[in-house]
């Protein structure tokens, strides 16, 4: 599969099923070259199934997935680890590692990728300075607030400088402040050219930032073209339920394809 | 307690069950070595007796030397004179040497004391030497010891038996018991090796870290162990000073086979478990 080059992550009719269970069916998106995309929609619809797909945690039943050169169809096993090398990741469960300092936690990232000592130390250094926690760079993860936690993982996550960060749900276990420092940092980070796709099941959170969001329901996407449209309907989406703004971009028909309801 | 501390109480633990059930290993060797050492001990004292009849000229005597001498398993051969033989006698009589006092004369007899090679030991060869010497002319008798050898012989192979039932047991056991704790380690760094594969770390750059730290374990516990025999070692000879410890090739192929079983246990706990 050949992808146009702006693109940096590309699903093509992806369907996944868990026995007779369709996870995702038929997602089809792109995500250009520094994008900023929300992925949105409530618990269980598919978003983190996704992101799995994205970074290769597991196959596709059917359809494919781009990253960069990669393509799932074509992958063999042990080129995993160069994919993920290209693609920050951020869970909710922050996933530090407990037995580690903040310093090393990050400088893990860096060290799979065979970064040397003094490498290690300028990047890492560098990359605390940039999340505001070089002053805890000695602590270890139980003492950091979840927010700090958080923040820790993002600076593992764009240790390599990523072309994409891919985040799930970052910010579920966090409290609105907190919430609202996250996104920023996510946002500086992609002002620096990375492109962030991020899961959240809180559409009124990212309603007002004005990003191109994808609406996943049911293992089923809601197909946009671009952050202008998505634009057009924010005010007809406002105030709405979760389920009227889905039938509301599903009357679109926003592929043109005449999409369907399964 | 911090993780830290924890994971290497953990890790100390560890390290202490492989040591003690290598100790058991090793105390089983131990037993094997030395009770191997009594039964070559009294292989190498086992004698035959030619004895010759009376008057039998110096040259007849001597032929039958040379005849022994020729035999395959025959390693050494000894004249014993009768009054070598009574001195001798009279010693082993110790406090009730005064009995041979009533004699007249001297009634044992000239004899060759023949020192079979070990390889030759066995009952079958000794009683085929004794039947076909005993039929020489100048020979009055041949005498070895034939009921004891062979109670002996079946000993020897009951415990032969024995030793390789148990040693097997013991070496499973502890097989057991070394894979069984290095896999609980590899269990409970589960999220370290998640963590690593989702950051984009290679199989290998997970695999090496796991692999030294069993093989390590695996030295660390067998030098414990082998602490640990010297000191039982130690304390046994006060009661048996004999009692002869391992060879220094022995000891380090143990070492060298604990270190391959921690870094196989590591391996294949991780391959099983974790599918890296």
């Amino acid at each position: 599969m050949e992808q146009d080059q702006r693109t940096i992550v590309g699903v093509y009719h992806l369907s996944k099923t868990f026995g007779k269970h369709f996870s995702l069916h038929d997602i089809n998106l792109q995500v250009a070259n520094g994008e900023f995309v929300f992925l949105v929609g409530p618990s269980g619809a598919g978003k983190s199934t996704l992101l799995r797909m994205i970074y290769m945690d597991d196959v596709p039943s059917s359809g494919q997935v781009v990253v960069g050169p990669h393509v799932s169809t074509r992958m063999k096993r042990g080129t995993i680890p160069e994919l993920r090398r290209r693609i920050g990741i951020v869970f909710q469960d922050f996933r530090l590692l407990d037995d580690r300092t903040t310093f090393e936690n990050v400088a893990l990232a860096l060290k799979v990728a065979g970064a040397g000592p003094a490498e290690v130390k300028h990047q890492v250094t560098d990359i605390l300075m940039r999340v505001g926690l070089y002053h805890k760079r000695y602590d270890f993860p139980h003492e950091l607030s979840g927010g700090e936690q958080q923040r820790v993982a993002i600076a593992r996550a764009v240790a390599n400088r990523p072309s994409v960060l891919l985040a799930d749900e970052p910010t579920g276990n966090l409290d609105p402040v907190v919430t609202r420092s996250i996104l920023e940092l996510l946002f500086k980070i992609n002002a620096g050219g990375t492109a962030v796709l991020m899961a959240t099941h809180d559409l009124d959170l990212v309603r007002s930032f004005g990003q191109r969001i994808i609406y996943v329901e049911s293992g089923r996407i809601m197909k946009d073209k671009d952050m202008i449209y998505v634009g057009d309907l924010r005010e007809k989406i406002a105030g709405s339920t979760v389920s009227e703004k889905a039938d509301r971009l599903k009357d679109r028909d926003i592929t043109g394809d005449g999409g369907h309801r399964r | 307690m911090t993780m830290i501390s924890r994971r290497k109480a953990a890790n100390l633990i560890s390290i202490v069950i492989m040591g003690l059930s290598l100790l058991i290993l090793g105390v089983f060797l131990l037993v094997t070595l030395n009770v191997q050492a009594v039964i070559d001990k009294a292989g190498e004292e086992m004698r035959i007796y030619v004895y010759l009849r009376d008057g039998t000229a110096a040259a007849a005597a001597r032929d039958i030397q040379m005849r022994l001498l020729r035999l395959e398993g025959v390693e050494e051969v000894v004249f014993v004179s009768r009054e070598e033989a009574l001195t001798s006698f009279r010693q082993a009589l110790g406090g009730n040497k005064d009995m041979l006092d009533a004699l007249e004369s001297n009634p044992l007899p000239d004899a060759y004391r023949v020192k079979i090679k070990p390889e030759y030991i066995r009952s079958e060869y000794m009683a085929t030497l004794s039947s076909e010497a005993g039929k020489w002319t100048g020979v009055e008798e041949v005498r070895y010891g034939e009921r004891w050898l062979a109670r002996g012989e079946k000993l020897v192979k009951g415990f032969y038996l024995a030793d390789l039932a148990i040693g097997v047991i013991i070496f499973l056991s502890v097989v057991f018991v070394i894979a069984n704790t290095v896999r609980l380690t590899v269990l409970s760094r589960q999220k370290t090796i998640e963590v690593a594969k989702l950051i984009g770390a290679t199989n290998a750059y997970i695999r090496i870290p796991f692999l030294v730290e069993g093989a390590l374990q695996g030295a660390v516990a067998s030098l414990l162990a082998v602490g640990l025999l010297a000191l039982i070692h130690l304390f046994a000879k006060r009661y048996l000073p004999g009692v002869l410890f391992l060879r220094g090739e022995v000891l380090g192929a143990f070492v060298a086979f604990c270190v391959l079983l921690g870094a196989v246990g590591s391996y294949g706990a991780m391959r099983r478990f974790l599918k890296v």
